[in-house]
């Protein structure tokens, strides 16, 4: 690890991650303070739409929220919902296509490359670097969720308002699929050289993940999906569960974490070994 | 004898069916002034990113200072400066930062050497990279490739944007940093400035080396140029063996002596002597004609 190389990684993306970790803020924010008056009001209701059902128990990971109360449900959807997610792992994917595709494409991997560090010791630095940042937008998500829920209605407050050392547990969840997705990132900049490429094949991955997720809850039957669940992220990501039990996922974390490890060492290996120059 | 500091051995690198380089043989003593000569695309900057250990030789070895460039990439650039042909820097950098950051990179303090270079250079460190002109941003990449006094330095057409006052700066600071025990690999594709700065220069045509030698070994080893005038209205005789021609007409002949043996020489001045010639010319070229020989390497019209 290059301290002088981290402190070159934070001056890139500082203001990306701080802006993005300010949407991040502010999304949570709104969703934890709106979120628990809806589902209060939901919860008056003795009939919920089918959609709706199959729209919630997908986000939730397929986890039945029956029972549940309107803190955990409103705060699992606040953090499940694509709004949310969608800046916390573009943050990801931002940070990670950097090395070495953006580099390559401005034409200062060559310089970057005559540095007297290993090609290791560059890409562990990038990642300490990638993990300060994703610290920052994922405690900005924390830190949304609990400025947010001050401004619940006082006559809900009691029943809206999460256990937060379980909320926290959920931020681990979240944190270790945020891991998988940039070490994907990682994976792809690494190997095609071209940021937009890069960029294009994890969205298009992380996408259908997403879709099977979907796919699969409102059709559990559609065979596709069955063969494909194991690719499906948010099978991994159970924030209701969480939330409900104050239990840790064990197996869906160590799958995520295993991923992101296989993927991280893959790319480091690739990136250790391959030719890379700007042309 | 000299300490080899790079050394380069059947080196060859190609991209797929694309001719990199290939066989390409190096030895250069420590302390010397390397050129490395070659017109774009001649594969100069693929020498220097194998020895940079960008790129993996396909076949034969690289090693700087005797340490593989692949393999102790990173410990050779603790002791190498380099310069890539098209220096791109970040645009948020200033050049005191840069210095900073590079030393801290580095491991070591290149502040105060790097502002004395900034001094030499006529550098204003306190100007952002997005804000530099080429020129400038040209010169933040010399400083910071010399600010740690190098064992070696690999520069890959370092004067491209410095005005003629800056090129005759740098000349002087590698002339110093070479006294200094430093080697110098300097790739160009003019033969000025090399002839300027350097001892001994290697010609890179298609991948290949054409020539390896001192710059006056290079001049001893060319041959003689020649240019016959004839008498107006009289029909030349054949060539001789000796002269291979470039251009023959009625008038004129021009090209040069088939080698540098004196049996050449005297066959040719036998054959002059006896024709009616009008004028003849018979010299060694200068450096820059022996060197587009060596790209053009033209068809000669046979003697």
């Amino acid at each position: 690890m290059n301290f002088g190389l981290i402190q070159r990684s934070l001056r890139e993306v500082w203001f990306a991650s701080l802006a993005m970790s300010g949407i991040v803020f502010g999304i949570t924010a709104l969703f934890c303070y709106a979120m628990p008056r809806v589902q209060a009001r939901f919860m008056q209701r003795s009939f919920i739409p089918q959609g709706v059902r199959q729209f919630r128990d997908a986000i939730f990971g397929g986890v039945d929220s029956t029972g549940a109360s309107i803190a955990e449900v409103a705060f699992a959807i606040a953090w499940s919902h694509p709004l949310v997610l969608v800046p916390i792992l573009a943050h990801a994917i931002l940070v990670q296509t950097r090395v070495p595709a953006a580099e390559v494409e401005r034409g200062t991997i060559d310089v970057l490359l005559a540095l007297p560090v290993s090609r290791w010791n560059l890409y562990v630095s990038e990642t300490v670097a990638w993990l300060l940042t994703a610290a920052l937008t994922l405690g900005a998500m924390y830190g949304g969720a609990y400025f947010g829920a001050q401004f619940i209605k006082p006559e809900i407050r009691d029943v809206a308002t999460p256990d937060w050392g379980r909320l926290l547990m959920v931020l681990v969840n979240l944190g270790l699929v945020y891991m998988v997705v940039g070490c994907l990132a990682s994976l792809f900049t690494t190997l095609i050289d071209r940021r937009t490429w890069a960029v294009l094949c994890t969205l298009v991955l992380t996408l259908f993940s997403l879709l099977v997720s979907f796919l699969h809850t409102i059709d559990p039957a559609l065979e596709f999906t069955k063969s494909m669940r194991f690719m499906s992220i948010l099978d991994y990501y159970k924030p209701l569960a969480i939330l409900r039990s104050g239990e840790w996922q064990v197996r869906d974390m160590t799958i995520l974490l295993s991923t992101s490890l296989t993927l991280w060492i893959v790319t480091g290996v690739i990136f250790a070994r391959r030719d890379i120059t700007t042309t | 004898m000299a300490t080899i500091s790079i050394n380069t051995t059947a080196l060859t690198r190609t991209y797929g069916s694309r001719r990199g380089v290939s066989d390409i043989n190096l030895a250069i003593p420590a302390g010397s002034l390397y050129g490395f000569l070659g017109p774009n695309g001649a594969g100069k900057t693929t020498t220097i990113r194998v020895l940079l250990g960008f790129l993996r030789a396909s076949a034969g070895s690289a090693s700087i200072l005797g340490m593989d460039c692949w393999r102790d990439s990173h410990r050779i650039k603790a002791e190498v400066g380099a310069i890539p042909g098209d220096l791109r820097l970040w645009p948020w950098l200033t050049g005191h930062s840069a210095l900073k950051l590079f030393g801290r990179i580095r491991g070591r303090d290149i502040v105060a050497r790097g502002r004395e270079l900034a001094e030499v250079m006529e550098l204003d460190l306190s100007v952002k990279v997005r804000q530099m002109s080429r020129g400038m941003r040209q010169k933040l990449g010399l400083i910071l490739s010399m600010a740690h006094d190098p064992k070696v330095l690999i520069l890959d057409e370092p004067t491209t944007a410095l005005d003629p006052l800056m090129q005759d700066r740098l000349r002087k600071l590698l002339r110093a940093r070479a006294e200094a025990g430093a080697t110098v690999f300097f790739s160009s594709h003019t033969l000025a400035e090399v002839e300027e700065l350097c001892e001994r220069v290697a010609i890179v045509k298609q991948g290949q080396i054409v020539a390896d030698s001192t710059l006056s070994q290079l001049r001893a080893q060319a041959v003689h140029e020649v240019m016959i005038t004839w008498k107006a209205g009289v029909m030349p005789a054949e060539p001789p063996a000796c002269l291979r021609l470039a251009l023959r007409t009625n008038e004129q002949w021009r090209g040069t002596l088939a080698s540098e043996s004196e049996t050449h020489l005297r066959e040719l001045l036998a054959f002059a002597a006896a024709q009616p010639i009008a004028d003849i010319s018979i010299s060694r070229p200068d450096l820059e004609t022996i060197f587009m020989r060596y790209y053009d390497n033209k068809e000669m019209v046979g003697a």
